[in-house]
């Protein structure tokens, strides 16, 4: 193995947490190094001022340490203040090109207001009406004209008016002053981290939130559905912490605000509990519970307008936070998958981040207090939690793809096996038809035809020299005719009456002939009868020959009638004839009991027809009737 | 092989009936040569008892009937009929079979052949199906008519595909041919049809021979048909 493969081979062996948490080092200590802290050339930071302000008419002077918070005072809201600021003691260094100075406010807010030397240099929203205005998101540049500097650098004078907002945090953080050229870099660099890169972060929520979103619609997979809730909250959030001025009343747009923390923090829990298998977690069931509360609570803080109430709201869902957190740590005691594994990283870098911008702005450590890390955190977090549904997805896709290969391959079997059955199946059934028709050809050959052929040559063997050719002729034509007859019942007729009874007219018509017996055809296009095959057909031809026969033999009957009819659902057939009748004469056929209407009545029964022998006045008249199914399909439909 | 010039079996001059007999059962020749004996003056041109034989004897024999037994020792007598159809076309072409057969009945027609008798009947059905044939006349049972109507519907049904137009009043049943096969079909003799009808018993019969001389030529548009999707026409 090459030492290029054997590289590889360690490097896809090492788990995607381990990769992640190494990137995700660099990128702090990259974040460190493109944050260090340090003055811009030909600035100075003015960290004290002296706070005015005015009740009653009565002015009152305060020293004050920048970052002064408008709130951390005993001050009431609705009132305006004022900071002088406390200058450096020497002229700041203007460069040689713009002899211009400018001040530099990296946050401040709600609205301000910045005088040089008793003129108004800049205004924010100072005289807008009520609304949505908060430009402590942005920093700001504020150029002070060379034409109101006074020539001596301590004569001159700036102050910053503010005024504050309920429930907002306003305030002033530490001012810059010095060379406008140097404080416009500066200036951009912090829009980039303050504005550029919230909007960047918003984004990338938006897109993977949509995406969740679709995917989850389609494979409703619990965890993706709230992934895509927590993401698209945060996209909300995102879009409502960079404006300067939304349309719409300030409490409105804060409640929203606000909501929108304690809906992502509580999603996104959700998320973390769904991944890890926390489903009968307590955490899991207070997140739900301050989910809930969430909104109610929001609201009565509105109504009341008392911070300490979100301070209290912020405290609860910071201790749910360290719960989850220690339910992890707890879990991870226990072995974690790859995906557990990496949000357990990359969530703890997210709050490394988090607790360097707490210590570097809270607590006074080193670093640039202006820009916050959080942002880039959330970006990672955002990632992660990105390429653990791209995991998901396709170990779905994969898993679906294996089950339906799997099915697909027990299918084929099933489908070969049923097809082995069929056939086996369709075999078994031909040779039973086959074996069917052989047995009853070879009765109808050994009743019919046989016994002819035996007759026949018993009548040769008592003859003895004298052959009377005249009755053996008659017997062999006979048998030549059962034979026809056999081999008729094996033409497709297709059920229908009409022809079968033609060809069976055929057969019978020159025995009436001989026996001067008139033959009325009164057949007509009925419906086909089921049931009427090969096998049906021989039975119909035999009970007729037995009926025809008693016509010829027994009925003295000078014209017989054949008819059919359809009555309702039954098709009919009926053959009368003009002879003695039922029961007048002692040797007409049709005794009940006798052997000729028991033969009818056994094969009428096997195709399903009904017989009735009757009275016809003079004569008889033998009836069947059969079921029919469908429509016509006579001789025209044949 | 067979002699093929029989000796005249009648003497008068008044009918032209010149019989010509495809059979290899010697008993059959018998047979038809016993029932021309009640018409003296029709003859009995010859006899071949193989396909190969009737190939060459038969065409050259200038006979009006042939008696053409489907079963031949050497081959098909659906052969033997394409080839008189086409050789003798003013000749009646009968067929000589045992059953019915309607299923082989319905190849023999659509090869040519004009009618049909059944062997085992009476030297007097013989001659009489001769005269019925030769008067304009032919056989047919209900279950051939129903298995002829099948048929022509499906020439019907193919009708937009004839690329000849000509032809079409050659392939279809008219409507009084039609009505004659559903009442054959039904069981009807020739009598009652024309009773029911009211035509004469010998219209029925013309039209009977129309539907065998229209089954023939479907058969021949089809091979058409066949040559031009080859690309042979």
């Amino acid at each position: 193995m090459s030492p290029k493969a054997r590289v590889r081979q360690i490097l896809s062996r090492v788990p995607a947490y381990l990769w992640a948490g190494v990137l995700l080092v660099i990128l702090l200590v990259l974040l460190a190094l493109v944050t260090q802290g340090g003055a811009p050339q030909g600035a100075a930071q003015v960290t004290r001022a002296d706070r005015v302000t005015v009740r009653n008419g009565v002015e009152t002077v305060q020293a004050v340490a920048l970052p002064h918070l408008w709130d951390d005072g005993t001050q009431t809201w609705g009132n305006e203040v004022q900071y002088r600021l406390r200058l450096p003691t020497a002229a700041p260094e203007a460069t040689p090109g713009d002899p211009q100075l400018a001040l530099l406010l990296p946050r401040v807010g709600v609205r301000f207001r910045v005088l040089f030397n008793g003129q108004e240099v800049e205004s924010q929203a100072w005289r807008r009406g009520p609304g949505y205005f908060d430009t402590g998101t942005h920093a700001h540049l504020v150029p002070l004209p060379q034409s109101l500097r006074k020539p001596l650098w301590e004569d001159n004078r700036v102050e910053i008016q503010l005024q504050p907002q309920a429930l907002r945090i306003s305030g002033l953080a530490p001012v810059w002053i010095g060379a406008r050229d140097a404080l416009q870099e500066r200036h951009q660099r912090l829009i980039w981290w303050q504005v550029h890169l919230t909007w960047m972060v918003a984004a990338s929520a938006l897109m993977m939130g949509l995406l969740s979103l679709l995917i989850w619609m389609m494979s409703e997979e619990r965890l993706l559905g709230l992934l895509a809730a927590g993401l698209l909250v945060l996209t909300l959030r995102l879009y409502l912490s960079t404006p300067l001025f939304l349309p719409g009343p300030f409490l409105a747009w804060d409640y929203l605000h606000k909501l929108t923390f304690t809906l992502y923090c509580g999603f996104l829990y959700l998320f973390i509990s769904e991944l890890f298998d926390f489903r009968q977690s307590v955490v899991r069931k207070l997140v739900k519970v301050m989910m809930v509360i969430g909104p109610v609570w929001l609201g009565v803080l509105v109504w009341t307008q008392n911070y300490n109430l979100y301070r209290l709201w912020t405290g609860v869902i910071v201790l749910v936070c360290v719960l989850a957190l220690l339910k992890v740590i707890h879990r991870a005691r226990w072995g974690m998958d790859v995906n557990q594994r990496l949000m357990v990283v990359v969530g703890l870098a997210t709050m490394v981040t988090g607790l360097r911008d707490f210590l570097v702005v809270q607590v006074g450590l080193p670093g640039d207090v202006d820009i916050r890390w959080m942002t880039a955190g959330s970006l990672v977090l955002m990632f992660a939690m990105g390429w653990v549904l791209v995991q998901r997805t396709s170990q779905s896709m994969e898993q679906v793809e294996r089950l339906n290969a799997e099915l697909a391959h027990k299918v084929s079997e099933r489908e070969e096996e049923l097809h082995a059955m069929f056939s086996r199946l369709r075999a078994v059934e031909s040779q039973r038809v086959l074996e069917t028709e052989r047995r009853r050809l070879t009765r109808d050959m050994h009743d019919g035809l046989g016994s002819q052929l035996v007759q026949t040559l018993n009548l040769v063997h008592s003859s003895g020299e004298r052959v009377e050719s005249a009755a053996i002729a008659f017997m062999l034509n006979h048998a030549l005719e059962e034979l026809r007859m056999t081999l008729d019942s094996l033409e497709p007729m297709g059920g229908d009456l009409p022809t079968i009874l033609g060809t069976l007219r055929q057969r019978i018509a020159p025995a009436l002939k001989a026996a001067s017996i008139e033959l009325d055809w009164q057949v007509q296009e009925v419906p086909a009868v089921p049931g009427l095959e090969a096998r049906g057909v021989m039975h119909l031809f035999r009970c007729l020959q037995e009926v025809f026969a008693n016509v010829v033999k027994h009925a003295h009957a000078s014209r017989v009638a054949v008819r059919t009819w359809q009555h309702g659902e039954r098709i009919c057939l009926s053959v009368t004839d003009n002879g003695v009748g039922l029961g007048d004469a002692p040797d007409s056929g049709y005794r009940e009991g006798g052997r000729g209407i028991s033969n009818i009545r056994l094969r009428a029964a096997e195709i399903g027809a009904e017989v009735w022998f009757s009275g016809a006045l003079p004569g008889t008249r033998v009836t069947f009737s059969f079921a029919h199914e469908g429509p016509m399909v006579g001789a025209a439909e044949a | 092989m067979q002699a093929q010039d029989e000796p005249r079996s009648g003497d008068g001059p008044a009918d032209d009936t010149r019989i010509y007999l495809i059979e290899d059962d010697p008993t059959v020749l018998q047979f038809v040569r016993q029932a021309l004996l009640s018409r003296p003056h029709w003859r009995l041109l010859g006899h071949s008892d193989s396909l190969a034989h009737a190939r060459v004897h038969a065409l050259r024999a200038d006979a009006n009937v042939f008696l053409v037994d489907l079963g031949l020792p050497d081959g098909r007598g659906e052969d033997l009929l394409h080839l008189l159809a086409r050789e003798k076309p003013g000749a009646e072409l009968l067929v000589f079979t045992v059953f019915g057969e309607e299923s082989r009945l319905v190849g023999a027609l659509e090869a040519g052949a004009t009618g049909y008798v059944l062997k085992g009947c009476t030297g007097e059905d013989l001659t009489a199906a001769i005269e019925q044939i030769r008067e304009g006349g032919a056989p047919i049972s209900p279950l051939l008519a129903r298995m002829l109507l099948k048929q022509f519907r499906l020439v019907q049904e193919a009708l937009p595909v004839i690329p000849v137009v000509a032809l079409r009043e050659e392939v279809l049943l008219s409507e009084r041919e039609t009505d004659v096969l559903k009442l054959v079909a039904q069981g009807y003799v020739n009598k009652e049809i024309a009773s029911k009808l009211a035509i004469s018993p010998t219209t029925v019969g013309t039209h009977i021979k129309n539907l065998y001389r229209k089954l023939a030529v479907h058969s021949r548009v089809q091979v058409v048909r066949a040559a031009q999707e080859r690309g042979l026409l």
